[in-house]
Order: C-alpha cells, then structure tokens, then sequence
C-alpha cells in the first residue's frame, strides 16, 4: 500500500473511532448532566450555609430556630406548609424566600409572635435595595433555607410533646441522676452546639486558649464579683443560664441571642442530661 | 443488441454528465482523476489536472502545489505549524457553539455556565474542548517557534515570516488571557485583575490603559464585555489576518526551509537530489493533513471522554470583595508572575517583557551568522536554550508555594479544605465525616469513630477522615515542637481542635481552629474556619 492509502485508511478509522466515542460518551450525558445538577445544588447549600451563618444566624438562629418574640424560626413546618397559604403568597417558598431576603420587612408580619429588631423589621439584603449582597448569594441562601424542609420540625404541635412537666425556672429545684449521653444528643437536637461548641456567638463550652471547660468555668463564675445569678452550685449555675438566660450575661456577650424559653420546652430529666454532659467538659 | 447499444450510449452519457458536474465542484478534477487520487495513482491527464485546482479554487489557490520532500521530513517539523492551526480551527468551531449558550454580564456569565455544564447534552465535552484547544494552542506555537529557532529557520527571506510569528504567539496568549475571564469566576476575576493590574504599572498612560481595557476603576459589566469582544472578534480577526499573512509566506514565497544538512552541503548529492524531490499538495501533502486532522480530533476527543483531561476548572462565582488566598495566573504567565516577584511592577510586570519581545522580535537582524545548523551557532543556540530554562525556573518561582510567606495556621487549614477546589478534607466520603470534636495531639488513635458501621462491605470506622485528621494533627505539632523553622511557620504552645457537626439534612459542618503563642509578641493568637460539606458537593 502506498502512504496516501494508508493514510486514508488509518484516517478513516480514527474517525469512526472519534465518532463511536463521541456515541458512548454521549450515552452517559442525560446521567452526567443529572449528577452535575446535583453537584451545582450541593455547593449552593454550602455557599448558603456560609452566608447565612456571616449575616443571618445573629437573628434567626445559627440552626434556623428564631429568637422567640423577634425573629420567626426558619427551620419550621410552618414556614413550608401553610405560611404561604396565610400571607396569600402564590409562587414557591424559595421565591418567598428570596423576596423576602431581597427586600426585608419594613414591619412585621406577625408583630405578636415576632416583632423583629426594630425598624426596619428586618433590613433589606439586597444591593439593589442598598443591601450588601448579590442576588446569586440570596438565592445560595434560600437554597440553604430549603434544605430544611424535610427536617423541619413542627414547633405548633411540639409544645404538647414533652415527655413529663417543663422543668420551670425554680433553678433550686432537685435535678433527676443525668446522663450524658442523652445529653449530647439533647445539646444537637436543641441547637446548643450550634453557637456553644465552635462559633463564637455564645461561650464555648470546651476548654480553650487558657480558659477551663465549661464545668470548671461554671464553679468560678459563681465566685466571681459581677456575678449577679443566685446560683449557689455549678449545677444551679448551668440550670440557671438554660432557663433564666438574662440572669447573668458573661461580659462579651449580646443578651439577647440565648432562647429564654427553655424552662417551658425542656423536661427536669431533659435538662439533668444536659448538665451532665456539660459537666464533661472539664 | 440494439438495446443494449443504447444503454452503453445512455451510460456514456451519463458518465460524461456527472464527470463535467464533479470537474466543475472540484475546480478540474474528473471522476477518474480523483479515483487516482484517492489510490496515490499517477495523474491520468495531461497537463497536470491537480496543479490546475491551485489557480482554480479559492481554498487551494492559498495552498503550495508542493514541497520538496526535505521539509516534509517529521522529524524536522514536528508538524506544530499544523497542529497550531488546527488548534485554532478547533477553537474558532467550538467557541462559535459555545456562544450560543453564553451572556456576556456579570449576572449571567456564571449562571450561564451552570447551564451549559448541567443542562445542555454535550455542553461540559464542549467547554473541556475548548479549554483543551486554547492550551494545545499555547503549546504549539511555542513549540513551533523554539523549532524554528533551533533549526535556524529565521535566517534571510524568513525574517519577516518569523516577525509574524511572534506577532502570532502575542495573539494566542492574549486569546486565551482573554477568553480566561468569560466564565466569571474567582479563577477568571482575580487572574484577570492581577493581568490588568499590571498595565496599570505602566509608565505615563498607564491608568489610562488599564481604564480602556477594564472599563472602569475595577473590573465589572463593563470590563467582562470588553474582553469578551476582544476574545470573540477583535483578536480573532487579528489572528485570521496574521494567519494568513504568516502562512501565504510560509506556502508561496520560501515554503518549509529544508534541513540545515541538506542547505549547508553537508549531504550526498544523493541525498541532495533527493530532498528536492517535489511532493505534490494533492494528493499527499492533502491526505496527510487529513490524515492529521482526524488524529487530532481522536486525541481531544479522547482525552475528554476517558478523562485524561481533568476538564475545565470552574470556581466559585467571582466576588470582588474576597480576595482569594491563592491567586494562581494561567500556567503560561506563572514566568510573568514569578518575574513580578523579583522586582518592581513596572520593570519586572512592563519593561523587561517589553525588552523580552523586543529581542525575539529582533532574532533575526541580531543574529547575522548565515549558518544554520545546530553546530556553527554555538552561541544562539546556547543562549537560545539558556532562555527556555530562564522561562522554566521562572515558572516555578511563580507557583503561589513560592516565596510568599503564609501564617503556618492558615497554610494548613487551607490545604485540608483549599477555598476553591477539593483538598483531602471534601475528598473524605461524606458519611465518613462523623460528628465529633477531634483534639489535635501527641497521640492520635487508630481509628476516630471506632464504633461508625456504614455497611458490611465497608471497613469499620472512618480510615480516610482518619487519615486526613491524622495529617492535620502531624502538620500542627511539628509547627509546635520544630523550633528551628521560619518564624511565621512555628506554632508554639498549640491547641488546635476539628469539630464535626450534623448541620442540615445532607450537610456537615466543619470547623478547625487552631490557636498559638505568637512568636514575636507572644500574645495569645488563633486562627478558625469554617468548612460546610454536602453529600452532593462533586468529590467522590
């Protein structure tokens, strides 16, 4: 054969290989483009966690639970079952979302439950009503909000649900014997961790940089000279920051982000637990 | 006999009908012409049918109808002249296609890929193409030229040719710089701040020139549809131009220049006689290109489909407020970036460069030695070589883990979890990412979640989030117990700490933080970040 034939022929087959590629890579698309679609909602959960917890954590909560009589919870079942049905609102909760974030609230929706911080209720998030981000990062933000949903517990039906009487605001009441590894499971559950384990919103619990874990910290506040609480114990001392959290705010600290409803929404045993797995931290 | 007489007529006909059509589309090739053609056969008219088509027909009237067999040896070309068009062509099909599917505004740039990537059938194959093209690109002319450059193919009647040449690389890096932007990522924004940034430095119209090429102040609406135009019609049609020029140089006036032992009389007149031979354009100079264009096409398509190419890079949408830690220029500009720093913006970033193409501009009227083979230009070929491994370490000192000092904390939290891209951290399988506080320490167990089952098939425990922890503990403490390293790499009297945390359905929260005894002031100092993972985010 001579090298023009040759190279026709080798020619000819590298196309119909290129072509058969392109065939069985192409087989693969619908599944690819499927499993991009999923990557690129993965990382706009991420990059909405990130900005929700940069701006919007100091009011709703570093889990979504709210600040009860401010900022309505987002993490709830209200928000996506009826909330839509109740302010008339015909598009999708994300949209909901978004246009809520977008703009903010001059007033509150529901004054009575959550009356917001001030005025504006909620200020307005977008740049083009002077806020401070885009609207791609509002829409990464409603992502992350979305993802709640199937999470979302039903905060109108939870209050019932308590296994025995709330455990109150009496912080010289006889705790029952804790255990700690309820405990732990109460302290994700509940959200502590969300601003007590590594963000900087409330006090840490474990030990870090020189200062003692949560259990020795809780024994030297009492002795402390601007400790105002009637804690006598490390115990009563926990308690109380649990139920009467504005009793003692530790010097540093915003008054006003620690839930002061868990006398009502915790049992004696519930809060036990969580004292003694807090106490584990030495 | 009478029937079969007036089919033969009806069949001459025909045949003469379909021959006069085929001469006319191929611009005087007949059916039996392109028959021989086709088997390699000698012509089968007279005079020559096949050098008739070079002044007939548009597309090969620009075409040689030969060169001599000395320059078509492989070993002398490497076919990078071809390969660089070829390149372009790829570029110039795919980026047409590509535009259909993209807006130039700093809204939907982005959003726009999204869409290319997760909803059109073969848009990633496309857009890896396209990126894959635009750096065989890069490679080619380069190669291309430093071939030039070796076998001494500048010299006499070249000089303007080569004069197009470098005109030719300047286009393709800026085609590639500017199609670099488009995507509108932190890749693309920063890269192209620090590019543009760099005009700035320039003396007296500077500020000028960078405003005209970004359209305001800083980079935005404005500067992303300048570069596109740029990359999608003003330095293509340059490209076309010079393209032209440089190949109707190369194919009419001086063709392929012959092996400098062939030129210089070394040879056998054997050989000689031999390496004048012509071959003729149609059909082997032809076919070979053909032949070549179908290796090309398998070889990128290959590439992509069995992944040889990790396919196009695309970050997080570009955000002029965050600075990214690493900011990393084109492979092909790391020379440029290492460069810039070793001195000051305005000499490293804007004269010296300027003197760099001066030269290469000037090779051929600097170099007046007429010789051309590798042995009688000691010098050329000695500094020619020297530059290509000046470009080579300099390259390396662009790398970012190059001469810019990091804070140890920060260093190895960004490179468990890197801003942009994967790190070891994403890398671990997310149901391996078990909630817990892990403290970093002299003794790290075996195994961090002794007591995680996540299958029968899978080992117990969590080996790789392990592993990964188990570097991130060594790389702290031996920046808290090697006293002997760079202050700004030493973390003395260490806690350091990562907490995973259930944080959402499907998402997990990390959290590493690390706090240290500043070496200078000894004051107390810690450093944190946090890490949100999927279980969709892409890094299995």
């Amino acid at each position: 054969m001579s090298r023009v034939q040759i190279e026709i022929f080798l020619g000819t087959l590298l196309v119909l290989a290129t072509g058969a590629l392109i065939i069985v890579y192409g087989l693969g698309e619908e599944e690819r483009m499927a499993r991009l679609e999923r990557q690129q909602q993965g990382q706009a959960i991420e990059v909405g966690a990130e900005l929700y917890d940069n701006n919007c954590k100091g009011c709703h909560g570093p889990q979504g639970e709210g600040v009860p009589g401010l900022c309505p919870p987002l993490n709830d079942k209200y928000l996506f079952t009826d909330r839509m049905k109740d302010v008339g609102w015909s598009g999708s909760v994300e949209d909901y979302i978004v246009a809520t974030v977008s703009s903010g609230r001059l007033t509150s929706t529901r004054p009575e439950l959550y009356a917001g911080q001030g005025s504006p209720a909620m200020p307005a998030w977008s740049e083009d009503y002077a806020g401070p981000l885009r609207q791609d990062q509002i829409r990464n933000i409603a992502a992350f909000i979305m993802n709640w949903e199937p999470t979302a517990p039903d905060r109108r039906t939870e209050g019932g649900q308590l296994a025995g009487p709330p455990v109150g605001t009496d912080i010289t009441i006889e705790l029952p014997e804790g255990d700690t590894v309820n405990g732990e499971a109460l302290a994700n559950a509940k959200g502590c961790v969300g601003c007590h384990v590594s963000t900087p919103t409330g006090p840490a619990w474990s030990a870090s940089e020189g200062t003692p874990g949560i259990a020795d910290r809780s024994a030297l506040r009492i002795e402390q000279a601007d400790y105002n609480g009637t804690a006598e114990t490390a115990e009563q001392y926990l308690l109380e920051s649990i139920v009467l959290p504005k009793a003692y705010v530790v010097e540093g600290y915003l008054d006003n982000l620690m839930p002061a409803n868990f006398g009502s929404t915790l049992t004696a045993q519930d809060a036990a637990d969580i004292i003694a797995y807090m106490l584990t931290f030495k | 006999m009478l029937n079969s007489l007036k089919l033969q007529d009806l069949r001459k006909k025909l045949s003469a009908a379909i021959d006069q059509r085929v001469r006319i589309i191929t611009a005087g090739l007949g059916i039996d012409e392109l028959r021989a053609v086709m088997r390699g056969d000698p012509p089968t008219e007279r005079p020559n049918p096949r050098y008739k088509v070079h002044t007939t027909s548009f597309l090969f009237h620009i075409r040689p109808r030969y060169y001599e067999r000395g320059s078509t040896i492989f070993a002398h070309t490497f076919r990078l002249g071809f390969f660089t068009t070829f390149a372009f062509a790829v570029e110039t099909i795919t980026g047409l296609i590509l535009m259909i599917y993209y807006t130039p505004s700093p809204d939907e740039a982005y959003s726009s890929i999204l869409n290319l990537m997760s909803n059109v059938p073969f848009g990633s194959m496309l857009r890896d193409i396209h990126r894959l093209g635009a750096e065989a690109m890069v490679i080619f002319t380069t190669l291309h030229m430093l071939r030039t450059f070796l076998t001494g193919s500048y010299k006499k009647d070249r000089s303007f040719t080569w004069l197009t040449g470098v005109i030719l690389l300047g286009v393709t890096l800026l085609l590639s710089f500017s199609g670099y932007l488009l995507p509108w990522d932190q890749l693309a924004f920063w890269a192209v701040t620090i590019g543009t940034s760099m005009v700035e430095a320039a003396p007296v119209f500077g500020t000028e020139a960078n405003l005209l090429l970004r359209g305001a102040p800083d980079i935005g609406a404005g500067g992303l549809l300048r570069f596109y135009l740029l990359h999608v019609v003003l330095v293509p049609l340059i490209a076309i131009l010079v393209i032209s020029i440089h190949y109707y140089k190369v194919a009419r006036e001086h063709g392929i220049s012959q092996p400098a032992r062939i030129e210089e009389g070394k040879a056998s007149p054997e050989q000689v006689k031999n390496a004048k031979q012509r071959v003729d354009f149609i059909p082997d100079l032809l076919t070979h290109e053909v032949f070549l264009t179908a290796l090309g096409l398998f070889i990128l398509v290959a590439a992509i489909a069995f992944n040889f190419y990790g396919g196009a890079p695309l970050e997080h949408i570009a955000n002029p407020q965050q600075t990214p830690l690493d900011t990393k220029a084109p492979w092909y500009f790391w020379w440029l970036q290492g460069m810039l720093k070793l001195g000051d913006k305005t000499l490293m970033g804007i004269i010296l460069p300027t003197i760099m193409v001066a030269v290469l501009v000037g090779i051929p009227y600097i170099d007046r030695n007429p010789h051309r083979s590798l042995f009688k230009r000691p010098w050329a070929v000695g500094l020619g070589l020297l530059a290509t491994l000046a470009i080579v370490v300099l390259s390396y000192m662009g790398l970012p883990e190059y001469g810019i000092p990091t804070p140890a904390a920060s260093r190895i939290i960004q490179d468990m979890a890197p801003e942009e891209g994967l790190g070891p951290l994403r890398e671990v399988p997310f149901e391996q990412l078990q909630p817990g506080v892990y403290e970093v320490g002299q003794e790290v167990p075996n195994n961090l979640c002794p007591d995680l089952i996540l299958g029968s098939d899978q080992p117990r425990g969590c080996p790789e989030l392990t592993e990964v922890f188990k570097d991130y503990n060594d790389r702290i403490i031996r920046a808290a117990t090697v006293t002997n390293l760079p202050k700004n790499e030493r973390l003395p009297n260490v806690q350091a700490v990562m907490v995973i945390e259930d944080w959402q359905q499907d998402l997990r929260k990390v959290t590493m933080r690390i706090g240290w005894d500043d070496v200078d002031s000894a004051e107390r100092k810690s450093y944190e970040r946090h890490v949100y993972i999927h279980r969709d985010h892409g890094g299995e």
